[in-house]
């Protein structure tokens, strides 16, 4: 069976966030959508420094720190497997994300009902947006 | 480790009063791209003639090792100019070991250099690709690239800076060090990178390390925290943007906002020649 892989991502690197940081996010979030299923082999570090045009070494810190994270685990001589991420902790970052932007709004005087709306059409979109 | 210099110094003049290169020191790690980054003057070429022999250091100690040595590309080009490219290629495979002509042939249609044209009716770009195309078919330890993008079009710079990123894939345990004056393409390839101005070593650490280290944050007119590191980067009528370590901004309960890498370079620089001219 053929299956298309959506791997690529787009590093941008005059971005302030780090490039390590970058490529966590991303698997992150592949990991997320089901792109890469737990038990499964993420590329290597040297394809994927080559697939999204990034260094070994920042590849290989990236896949580190999510090791130590319990992200991926490392199968002795043949690469990276997913484990899985932990989704409280990363719903918490986004709540944290959602306080900010709601102090931004405040401050811009919008108007509790404006923001219930807001929240409510998502919700009925079907939160894809 | 493939290179490690310690404090370097390289003195001009009668009364060596000329401190192109005054007390560096830095290490370069196998399969690590290391960049010297700096303005005009700061040192950066000096450093290298240094690493290759070319000039004798006033003092300090340069140590290599590795199997097969250093390829490099110098900021002024030099080829014979009476050779087509094929009999240049030819010509490097004889005199250098460890040479693959036929990764030189497929790097030269690469970067599309008409390979029975006379060296001397290459344009500039074209002889720099060459040169290019030559250092990056020889197997070495530490490829060292001065400058090497210089008047190539964005096209051609792109391939040259992706070739430099695959020395490390490509060639097990090979190190890459790396000047530029131009802050886009150190972001877009280096592991590690070394701000040089002066002759000194202002800021090193690892690209990823730089871009958290610092932060910027905005003052109101008002008396400046005593901190380690902090530089005024622009001045409105009322503010005042500071360059500071995030650490430091974070601790004093400042709002830290993003300095990019260009931030951070001035930021860096005007330090350090402010700390000279006290000095």
């Amino acid at each position: 069976m053929l299956e298309v892989i959506n791997l690529w991502f787009y590093i941008d690197f005059h971005s302030h966030v780090p490039i390590y940081q970058q490529i966590k996010d991303n698997i992150k979030s592949l990991i997320l959508r089901g792109t890469f299923k737990p038990g499964e082999f993420i590329p290597s570090i040297r394809s994927l420094a080559h697939d999204i045009g990034v260094n070994l070494n920042t590849v290989a810190r990236a896949y580190k720190e999510l090791e130590t994270e319990g992200v991926i685990r490392a199968e002795r001589g043949e690469g990276y497997v997913v484990v899985g991420v932990d989704v409280e902790n990363l719903k918490k970052q986004a709540l944290e994300e959602l306080r900010k932007a709601v102090v931004k709004c405040v401050k811009l005087g919008i108007s509790i009902e404006e923001l219930k709306n807001q929240i409510e059409e998502v919700f009925k979109d079907g939160a894809q947006g | 480790m493939v290179l490690k210099v310690e404090n370097l110094k390289k003195y001009y003049g009668k009364k060596r009063e000329i401190r192109a290169v005054d007390g560096i020191s830095f290490e370069i790690q196998e399969g690590e791209i290391f960049s010297l980054l700096g303005p005009n003057g700061a040192g950066k070429t000096t450093t290298i003639k240094c690493i290759l022999g070319l000039r004798k250091p006033t003092s300090g100690s340069i140590q290599f090792s590795g199997q097969y040595g250093i390829a490099y590309v110098p900021e002024g080009k030099e080829l014979y100019e009476n050779y087509s490219v094929e009999r240049m290629i030819a010509t490097a495979e004889e005199l250098t070991e460890n040479f693959d002509a036929k990764r030189c042939w497929k790097l030269t249609e690469e970067f599309n250099i008409p390979f029975r044209e006379k060296l001397a009716n290459l344009s500039n770009g074209e002889q720099t690709l060459l040169y290019i195309a030559l250092t990056l078919s020889q197997r070495a330890d530490l490829y060292i690239f001065d400058e090497p993008t210089l008047g190539l079009d964005p096209i051609a710079r792109n391939k040259v800076l992706e070739r430099i990123r695959a020395i490390p894939i490509e060639n097990e345990g090979a190190a890459v060090l790396y000047t530029s004056h131009i802050l886009s393409e150190v972001e877009k390839i280096s592991d590690k990178v070394a701000i040089l101005c002066n002759g000194k070593i202002a800021e090193m650490d690892l690209l990823d390390n730089m871009k958290e280290k610092f932060c910027s944050i905005v003052l109101e007119n008002v008396k400046l925290p005593d901190l380690p590191f902090i530089v005024k980067y622009k001045s409105t009528s009322s503010e005042n943007v500071y360059i500071t370590y995030r650490a430091d901004a974070e601790r004093l309960g400042f709002e830290c906002k993003p300095a990019s890498l260009e931030m951070v370079f001035e930021a860096v620089i005007m330090n350090q020649v402010e700390n000279s001219n006290k000095g």
